[in-house]
């Protein structure tokens, strides 16, 4: 029995050993998003993107001669589990970089974590102003949402030329920072906001406010939401015999978005960071490798999370170290054409990048208009 | 023309609510059981009748195959889950319900994936118009179901046999018993009835919608308790009234109170209101 018991004791010590050095051969790369819960749908999205950069890379050999690998875990797109795994993340895993592939609750309580450890972490697509100010270790790859909102007005006020606008706006993080870079800019392109009504995140029926918007009368109509949100919201404001264009955001960028509008979706405008009809070759070809991994049409925060991994595998190897603090000067001095654009940070780590709009045109999304201002577009320094 | 597009469209809400909450209202009438899982039962009838729609290119057949599974399935949660607890206290039952509710959004999630559902191509979506208000004949035939399920639900609890036993058992379990009802098989139809509802529930909103997702149990699950308890715990009547009074209400307070109170928190402000004024519901139930 003794003996049984100092073999098995053996044999667990045994691959303790082995298991520490196999991991020791790759470079560990921290990623939160939400498995399961009501934002499942995006987190499988964002790490079939996360994983695909991370096959890229190590098929052409990893970085600095190591292999990365990918840790996930599920935050539920709630702030609460994001605590415990950016601590497992970086006591346990001993991850260099974290990358948020999940909303901004989750992504605003990691942040804060990765900060105080000085490990870098960036965003992928989570959108609150309040993320990269956790630290000069916090960077985001994608838009804020206020910018976004700005976009939003110029697309509707200048490049459509409509004047009278509804807004619809989702009651959350999201829709409030795009209602607000909405605002903020309406005026100077002519809008007059006639009316703005709000929606909690479970809502999917949208009777009361689709019969209220009617009787505005509206030129367009501004609508913030997820594809699970905006499919309804859609297909029941053009069942209800309102024809005025409807511009949505990143949140619609999803075939699923079309699928449950059906013919409803045709000629909804995005603003976005994918351009589906791009022949910019990192962006064909995402687009296509996406495809062939995950099995369905790319999105935006599957691009998002690819443009995420590869920043940071790019700075590791720039750093030529896993000294998170290297890694951390060599992120903020990076310069990398990904899906998603050029990705160049500020101070504040913020990037500044073309808005891709994108149209809906026989049941696909495809390239509307580009808006590339610098000073609508400038993220905050501070 | 506001307030009436704004009337029709809380009925349409509120026929949706009152097909899910009667089935809830008939189990606590019976068991004492507050049936969380009942919004599990939701969801699968809606998933299923997405699924077997689009397979069989037959709504009919998918809302009647959807309706029978998930009332099977309502018994067998019946036998396995509820009729060990029911010597124990009411929160026991409770507790296992809220438990059994998280498992099945997570099978849901397993078995048909994370993104949602939709209809290939959805059906009962062609516009009628009456005198300018557009609506679709999936919202039509959401009140009209409402009306004619309730309305056989009814004619079979006060004109039948089988109403009278199940009525009795409401009543007096032991009393009915010595008559010779066997108050086991009124607990399976019971749950078999509410549970088919709820299927049919599922599959209304799904066509409402044209989205089934796993977690779209989660608010009937908590807005039909505090419509059953509205309605008078046990009384199907007084479900159904205050199915339709919520969903107006919740319709004109998106609109006109929607920036001092979230349409989910209407009914729990309109609950407060009522048990502050009337505790046993707006109908009591004896």
């Amino acid at each position: 029995m003794i003996k049984k018991l100092m073999l098995l004791f053996v044999v667990f010590c045994v691959s303790l050993y082995f298991g520490t050095v196999w991991a020791g051969d790759t470079i560990k790369i921290g990623f939160n998003a939400p498995l399961t819960g009501f934002a499942a749908s995006d987190g499988k999205s964002s790490t079939f993107g996360a994983k695909l950069a991370v096959k890229q890379i190590n098929e052409k050999g990893g970085v600095n001669g190591k292999m990365l690998e990918l840790v996930v875990y599920d935050d539920q797109a709630k702030a609460s589990q994001s605590i415990p795994i950016s601590n497992k993340m970086i006591g346990q895993d001993k991850v260099v970089v974290g990358i948020s592939g999940s909303y901004s609750g989750p992504t605003r309580s990691a942040a804060g974590i990765f900060q105080e450890s000085n490990i870098p972490y960036i965003s992928a697509y989570a959108i609150h102003p309040d993320i990269t100010k956790a630290g000069d270790y916090v960077f985001r790859t994608s838009f804020l949402g206020e910018v976004q909102g700005r976009a939003g007005a110029k697309l509707i006020g200048d490049i459509l030329g409509k004047k009278k606008v509804v807004m619809i706006t989702l009651k959350n993080d999201f829709g409030k920072s795009l209602a607000a870079g909405f605002k903020e800019k309406a005026k100077d392109f002519g809008i007059t906001i006639i009316n703005e009504y709000e929606y909690s995140i479970k809502d999917r029926q949208f009777g009361a406010i689709v019969a209220k918007v009617k009787s505005d009368r509206p030129d367009a109509i501004y609508a913030s939401g997820y594809y699970f949100t905006a499919g309804p919201l859609v297909s029941q404001l053009r069942a209800s015999g309102i024809t005025v264009p409807v511009i949505g955001q990143e949140g619609y960028d999803s075939q699923k978005f079309i699928e449950i509008a059906g013919k409803a979706a045709e000629g909804v405008i995005i603003t976005t960071s994918l351009d589906r009809d791009s022949d910019v070759p990192e962006t064909a070809d995402f687009i296509k490798n996406f495809e062939a991994l995950a099995g369905y049409k790319a999105d935006m925060v599957a691009a998002s999370a690819h443009t995420a991994v590869k920043v940071a595998a790019l700075a590791i190897q720039k750093a030529k170290s896993t000294d998170p603090g290297k890694i951390r000067a060599a992120i903020a001095a990076i310069s990398l054409k990904t899906a998603t654009g050029t990705i160049e940070f500020n101070n504040l780590g913020e990037v500044l990048k073309d808005i891709q709009n994108q149209v809906v045109k026989n049941g696909e999304w495809h390239h509307h208009s580009v808006i590339s201002d610098p000073t609508l577009l400038a993220p905050p320094e501070k | 023309m506001l307030f009436i597009e704004l009337f029709i469209q809380g009925l349409i809400q509120g026929s949706t609510y009152a097909i899910i909450a009667v089935g809830l209202t008939l189990i606590y009438g019976l068991l004492r059981v507050l049936h969380v899982a009942h919004a599990g039962l939701f969801t699968l009838g809606a998933y299923l009748g997405v699924v077997l729609t689009n397979q069989t290119g037959s709504l009919s057949l998918g809302i009647l195959l959807a309706a029978l599974i998930s009332g099977i399935v309502g018994m067998a949660i019946y036998r396995l889950v509820y009729e060990p607890m029911l010597s124990k206290p009411p929160y026991v039952a409770l507790i296992a319900s809220i438990g059994l509710y998280i498992g099945m959004e997570e099978i849901f999630r397993l078995v048909f994936g994370p993104f949602g559902m939709s209809f290939s191509s959805a059906p009962l979506q062609d516009i009628v118009v009456f005198f300018g208000i557009h609506l679709r004949t999936c919202q039509i035939i959401t009140v009209v179901t409402n009306v004619v399920l309730l309305g056989i639900l009814a004619w079979i609890a006060q004109r039948t046999r089988i109403g009278t036993g199940w009525r009795a058992t409401v009543d007096d379990p032991q009393m009915s018993a010595c008559f010779g009802i066997n108050p086991i098989k009124v607990r399976y139809m019971v749950f078999f009835t509410g549970s088919a509802l709820a299927a049919v529930a599922g599959v209304m909103v799904a066509l409402l919608t044209n989205i089934v997702e796993p977690t779209m149990g989660a608010v009937p699950s908590y807005k039909s308790l505090a419509i059953i308890v509205l309605g008078g715990l046990g009384n199907v009547f007084g479900t159904l009234i205050a199915s339709l009074v919520l969903g107006i209400l919740e319709a004109f307070g998106t609109i006109y109170i929607g920036d001092l109170l979230d349409r989910d928190a209407i009914a729990f402000a309109f609950l407060i209101i009522v048990l502050m004024i009337k505790p046993t519901g707006i109908f009591t139930s004896r």
